[in-house]
């Protein structure tokens, strides 16, 4: 009790000395902000999409094949090898020779790659519109394929093909993506005649599909 | 000249460095580089630095421990080899240096080249790179991707590895050098040939055509102009390969009917190929830089018998590639042979212990020599190691010294000679004036 008397006191005290006075003096103005630039340029790592990204939507596109359905497949007509030909082409690690896995596409990879899709296009014409498979189980020509289309018919077609492998509309692409398409399904039609494996337009198809598995795009994902 | 033209002459130059395409354009060059790496760890007392008398550490080779049955230029001393000497220098060799014997005058050995290191994935990154890994991470590009982004970006296939351990690290390269790495040449063709029972020339063409088109214009419109830039790229380079005869040139049969030269069927069985590639892919200015991978040195057990004849094996390879060299004009220049302009580098991820283990072998040792050809060096044997451990000694020709030649002094060694301003590239090392010519 007496130390809470004494502290009391204490306190007191020192509240009845005399006032500080803090006199106000003519404020400084404050220095002004220094503009700093910021870089806003793009930072992040330059890099291309891994090979596996690839080759799963390969496999994905095309029906959701393994990779041994793929190989068998794609390797009928000479138009692929075995998987092993190509591990390090593609990117993938291939320990039989110690070579790692490949972190950035290259021409290469792109051959490759290049070479699967036309192998798989080519032969979706064959099971799909050579075979004249009903529609609705059609996995990548999923519509009515006009033989010598004009631009509309050829646009309705185009449609199904972009949305199977970009993932949109063509109408929401670049305009002149449609023209371009358009000219080469034009080109490739003039270049075949008709009575080979395929006819004119088959192959104008798998030329289309074959460009598109390729897009430059498709590194989007 | 018109006056506008001169205007519009001098407005280009003042633009071209706030443009970063034309920044980057690469001057052409017409100097070439092969790369060939002794996967494994090589022993450099059969060759370059030769040790033929147990001194401390030291169990030379012998024919206790070393099959010397094939290896030409064995020739008994004592319990171990006779070494091999110059009447010009005093350079002194070891037996396994096979075909590289003829072409003594000509070679540039750097021994005693500290490596810090005898963890293969750790050499190989350190002897190739000049940085130690950083966790399992390359901190910065193999020395034929920067040779190859300075002076051969524009080149159809700027870096082609067969089984070496190329590496592409950081954003101040051109893309156009990613390396083209694959297992082994059949790959390469393999990729690029097509069927012709369904699309014809004319076909593949104008695909091309339309990727090219749609990657250009996706980069006139995307903030991250670059990857579809590389893409329009990489997609223009595959035509001329896929429709000439890149892939009939270039199979292995049409390869080892070119060049008999070389030993297809020998110890480096299809290693060999991509040396017969090389010619070839120089001889027709496709790439700018050839890796070749070589295995089969990690020699630990009994397989060390067959060392020396592995090595001699390599070194022959190397000789015949050099000689063919000698005698294929180069694409460019006229009255000029391949080997005024391409440089030579054949190195591996350390050397082998001085002594022989328990099992007969020889473990991974932190010390390593190189072996360099190229126009651009003085011929001879530089650097050094101690007479009983086989540790790199200091070097009077590093100018940071005193301290022995590490692997960042010869890649930065290596890019001065061909006027690349190393730092740009490598954090570490100096150009070690006396290597030059």
């Amino acid at each position: 009790m007496k130390g809470i008397a004494f502290v009391a006191a204490c306190v007191l005290a020192g509240g009845c000395g005399p006032k500080a006075v803090i006199t106000a003096g003519p404020t400084r103005a404050l220095p002004p902000h220094r503009e700093i630039v910021l870089d806003s340029g793009p930072k992040a790592p330059r890099r291309m999409v891994p090979p596996e990204v690839f080759l799963r939507a390969y496999l994905t596109w095309f029906g959701g094949l393994s990779p041994g359905a793929t190989l068998l497949r794609a390797r009928e007509g000479d138009l692929f090898d075995q998987w092993t030909d190509y591990l390090a082409a593609l990117g993938l690690p291939d320990h039989h020779f110690d070579v790692p896995r490949a972190m950035q596409s290259n021409t290469v990879m792109l051959a490759a790659i290049g070479r699967l899709g036309e192998a798989l296009c080519i032969r979706s014409v064959e099971l799909e519109l050579r075979a004249n498979t009903p529609i609705a189980s059609r996995v990548i020509f999923a519509f009515e394929a006009t033989p010598q289309p004009t631009r509309a018919q050829f646009a309705a077609g185009f449609d199904v093909l972009h949305r199977t492998f970009l993932g949109y509309p063509a109408g929401l692409g670049p305009p002149q993506r449609l023209e371009r398409f358009f000219e080469l399904h034009q080109k490739v039609v003039a270049n075949h005649a008709a009575g080979q494996r395929l006819t004119p337009d088959e192959m104008a198809w798998a030329a289309v599909c074959t460009a598109l598995v390729q897009h430059p795009e498709t590194g989007l994902y | 000249m018109r006056r506008r033209d001169l205007l519009r002459l001098f407005a280009g130059a003042a633009v071209a460095p706030l443009i970063p395409g034309l920044a980057r354009a690469t001057p052409r060059s017409d100097e070439f580089f092969v790369f060939v790496h002794a996967g494994g760890g090589w022993d450099i007392t059969l060759w370059a630095d030769p040790r033929n008398e147990e001194k401390g550490l030291v169990v030379p080779a012998s024919t206790r421990n070393t099959e010397v049955g094939g290896i030409r230029h064995w020739k008994p001393a004592g319990d171990s080899f006779e070494m091999l000497t110059s009447s010009t220098s005093s350079l002194r060799l070891g037996p396994a240096i096979g075909g590289l014997r003829e072409l003594q005058d000509r070679l540039t050995i750097i021994n005693g080249v500290s490596m810090n290191t005898v963890s293969h994935e750790d050499g190989i990154t350190y002897a190739t790179t000049g940085r130690h890994r950083i966790g399992g991470a390359l901190a910065q590009s193999t020395i034929d991707v920067i040779t190859a982004s300075e002076l051969g970006a524009a080149q159809l296939m700027p870096v082609v590895s067969v089984k070496f351990p190329s590496a592409f690290v950081g954003d101040q390269l051109d893309r156009r050098v990613v390396p083209l790495q694959v297992g082994s040449v059949d790959a390469v063709t393999r990729s690029f040939a097509r069927s012709s029972l369904y699309f014809g020339d004319a076909d593949r063409a104008a695909i091309t055509a339309l990727l090219t088109d749609e990657a250009r214009s996706l980069a006139s419109h995307s903030t991250h102009p670059e990857p579809f830039e590389r893409l329009e790229s990489q997609h223009r380079a595959i035509p001329p390969l896929v429709t000439g005869d890149f892939t009939r040139t270039f199979s292995t049969r049409q390869l080892q009917s070119l060049y008999p030269q070389f030993e297809y069927g020998g110890v480096l069985g299809e290693d060999t190929l991509a040396a017969a590639f090389a010619v070839e892919a120089l001889k027709r200015d496709l790439v700018r830089c050839v890796g070749i991978g070589v295995s089969g040195f990690d020699t630990h057990g009994i397989d060390y018998r067959r060392h020396a004849l592995q090595l001699q094996a390599l070194f022959d390879m190397v000789a015949t590639l050099v000689k063919l060299l000698e005698t294929t004009r180069h694409p460019t220049r006229a009255n000029t042979m391949l080997s005024e302009h391409t440089h030579l580098v054949v190195l591996s991820e350390f050397c082998r212990t001085p002594g022989i283990n328990r099992n007969g072998g020889r473990d991974h040792y932190p010390n390593n020599s190189a072996l360099i050809i190229s126009p651009r060096f003085r011929p001879g044997v530089f650097g050094g190691t101690d007479p009983e451990q086989l540790l790199p000694l200091d070097s009077p020709l590093v100018a940071s010294g005193p301290r022995p030649i590490t692997p960042p002094d010869l890649l930065a060694t290596l890019l001065g000679s061909l006027g690349i301003e190393p730092r740009r590239y490598l954090r570490d090392g100096e150009i070690v004036k006396g290597l030059l010519a």
